[in-house]
C-alpha cells in the first residue's frame, strides 16, 4: 500500500498530465465537429471488430437454420427466374439496365431498443459501400447508411426517430413520408397523406422511388389503422411492417447509379 | 517568493491577452501566427514546482481557446509542452538544471539556443498535429510547423534578449 502511494506521489505530475489530457480530448471532442466525426470513426472500426468477432461465433451456432432461411429465398428467386424465362422478352442485359447496384453485407450489430437506432454492417469502403446508400433486406427497408471505415459501416435504422422515408399507397399512388415513434419497432407512422385519397385498412404501403436512397415499390407493410382528424387535411395511419427488424441478419446494400445527376439536377434548379 | 508570483501572474493574463487579440490577428502571409504566449512556460521559473506548471499550462490554453474560439488544440499542446519541460531542460542544459535561473544566466548560449527550439518546435508540432489530426495532411503539419516556429523562435528570442538586457 504504502509502496503504491509512493509510486503514485513519484508519477504525480505523468498522472495529472494524462487526466487533464483526457479533459481536453473531451473538450476537442464536443468542439470541433471534425475531430468529433474521427473520434467516432475510430471507435466505430474499434467496436465493430469486437462485434464481428462475437458475432462469428453465434452465427457458427445458427448455421441450419440460415441454411433454411436461404433455401427458402432461393426458391422464391428460382420462381421469379423461371417466370421470367417464359416470358419470352429480352433480358439478357435486364441487370445493367437497372438503376440499382446491389451488394448484400451481414448486421454485425443491431439495436432496436433506443429512440435513435443504428446498425453495423460487415462491409465497407474497400467494398465500395458509400455514405448515403440505402439499406434494404429481403422483405422491407432497413436504414440508409451513414458512417463508412474501411470494412465496415454504420446505418441509420428505419427505426430511428429523425429519419424520414418516401411512403405511399400501392394502389394509387398517394405518398407521404414514413417515420417511427419510438415505441414499437414493427409500427410506424405515415404522415403527410392527404385526406382527398381514399384509404381502408389493410392496404399495402411500398416506397416511392422520391428518396433518392431506394428503388420504387418495394413493400414495407399494411395498414392496421387511419384517423382522420376533422381540422385538418392529412391523415394519421398507423402502419405495420412486413419486415421483423429485431431478427435480421442479412441485407442488401443498394446503390442508385444515377444519384449524382439526380443530385445535380436538384442543385441545378434551387 | 511573493514577488516572483505576482510577476506569474502578470505574464500569464499579459502573454494571454496579447496572443488572443494580437498575435492571433497577424496572419502574415495569409496563414502564419507566431504563438508568442509560450514565452511563459519557456521562462517560468527554473526551479518550480512542475506540477503547478502543468495546470498553469491547461489554463493558459483553455482561456487561449475560449478567447479564440478555438477548438481544443492549444489546450492540448501547451499542456503537453508544460508536462514536457522538465525532460527538455534536462536534456539541453544537463545535471545542473535546477539553479534557479540558471538558464538566463551563466549557461552556455547553445544549451540555451537547444532549450527554446526544442520548446518551440515541439508546442507548434503537438498543436498542428491536434488542428489538422489525419495522416494524410502530415506535409501540411510539417510546413506549419517549421514556418510558423521559425518567427515564434524570432519573436521569444528578441523579447528574451530585452528582458536579460534590461536585469543586467
Amino acid at each position: 500500500m504504502r509502496q503504491l502511494i509512493n509510486a503514485l506521489i513519484k508519477y504525480k505530475n505523468s498522472f495529472i498530465y494524462l487526466g487533464l489530457l483526457i479533459l481536453s480530448l473531451l473538450f476537442l471532442n464536443r468542439r470541433s465537429f471534425y475531430h468529433q466525426s474521427v473520434f467516432s470513426n475510430a471507435s466505430l472500426a474499434v467496436s465493430s471488430s469486437f462485434n464481428l468477432l462475437r458475432n462469428n461465433f453465434s452465427n457458427y451456432f445458427k448455421l441450419s437454420e440460415n441454411n433454411e432461411k436461404l433455401a427458402a429465398e432461393n426458391e422464391k428467386l428460382k420462381a421469379l427466374e423461371l417466370a421470367q424465362f417464359i416470358d419470352k422478352r429480352e433480358k439478357s442485359n435486364s441487370i445493367d439496365q437497372f438503376d440499382y447496384e446491389v451488394f448484400s453485407a451481414r448486421i454485425i450489430k443491431n439495436s432496436y431498443s433506443l429512440a435513435r437506432n443504428y446498425l453495423i454492417i460487415d462491409k465497407g469502403y474497400k467494398d465500395s459501400i458509400k455514405v448515403e446508400m440505402g439499406v434494404i433486406a429481403s422483405d422491407g427497408v432497413i436504414g440508409i447508411v451513414n458512417q463508412v471505415t474501411a470494412n465496415f459501416s454504420s446505418v441509420l435504422s428505419i427505426l430511428h426517430r429523425d429519419l424520414k422515408i418516401n411512403a405511399g399507397f400501392k394502389k394509387n399512388g398517394a405518398y407521404g413520408s414514413l417515420s417511427w415513434d419510438g415505441t414499437h419497432p414493427k409500427r410506424m407512422k405515415l404522415n403527410d397523406i392527404s385526406t382527398l385519397n381514399p384509404v381502408s385498412i389493410g392496404d399495402t404501403i411500398t416506397t416511392k422511388g422520391m428518396s433518392d436512397y431506394f428503388p420504387f415499390g418495394i413493400p414495407l407493410g399494411i395498414v392496421i389503422n387511419f384517423e382522420k382528424p376533422e381540422l385538418e387535411g392529412y391523415y394519421n395511419i398507423d402502419v405495420e411492417l412486413f419486415s421483423n427488424l429485431t431478427q435480421k441478419e442479412y441485407v442488401y446494400v443498394v446503390k442508385n447509379r444515377n444519384i449524382n445527376q439526380l443530385k445535380q439536377l436538384e442543385n441545378e434548379s434551387q | 517568493m511573493n514577488h516572483n508570483n505576482l510577476t506569474s501572474i502578470i505574464q500569464f493574463l499579459l502573454l494571454l491577452l496579447l496572443q488572443a487579440f494580437v498575435f492571433d490577428n497577424i496572419n502574415f502571409l495569409g496563414f502564419i501566427n507566431p504563438n508568442f504566449y509560450i514565452l511563459f512556460i519557456i521562462i517560468y521559473r527554473l526551479n518550480s514546482n512542475p506540477t503547478l506548471l502543468i495546470i498553469l499550462g491547461f489554463t493558459l490554453g483553455l482561456f487561449l481557446d475560449l478567447l479564440t474560439q478555438g477548438s481544443g488544440a492549444h489546450t492540448i499542446s501547451t499542456l503537453t509542452l508544460a508536462y514536457l519541460r522538465p525532460f527538455i531542460i534536462r536534456f539541453s542544459f544537463g545535471v545542473n538544471y535546477d539553479i534557479p535561473m540558471g538558464m538566463i544566466k551563466g549557461s552556455p548560449a547553445s544549451q540555451r539556443l537547444l532549450y527554446l527550439i526544442l520548446m518551440v518546435v515541439i508546442h507548434h508540432l503537438v498543436l498542428y498535429s491536434v488542428v489538422y489530426f489525419s495522416f494524410d495532411n502530415a506535409l501540411v503539419i510539417l510546413k506549419n510547423t517549421i514556418i510558423t516556429s521559425f518567427f515564434t523562435f524570432i519573436m521569444v528570442y528578441l523579447t528574451m534578449g530585452i528582458l536579460i538586457n534590461k536585469n543586467d
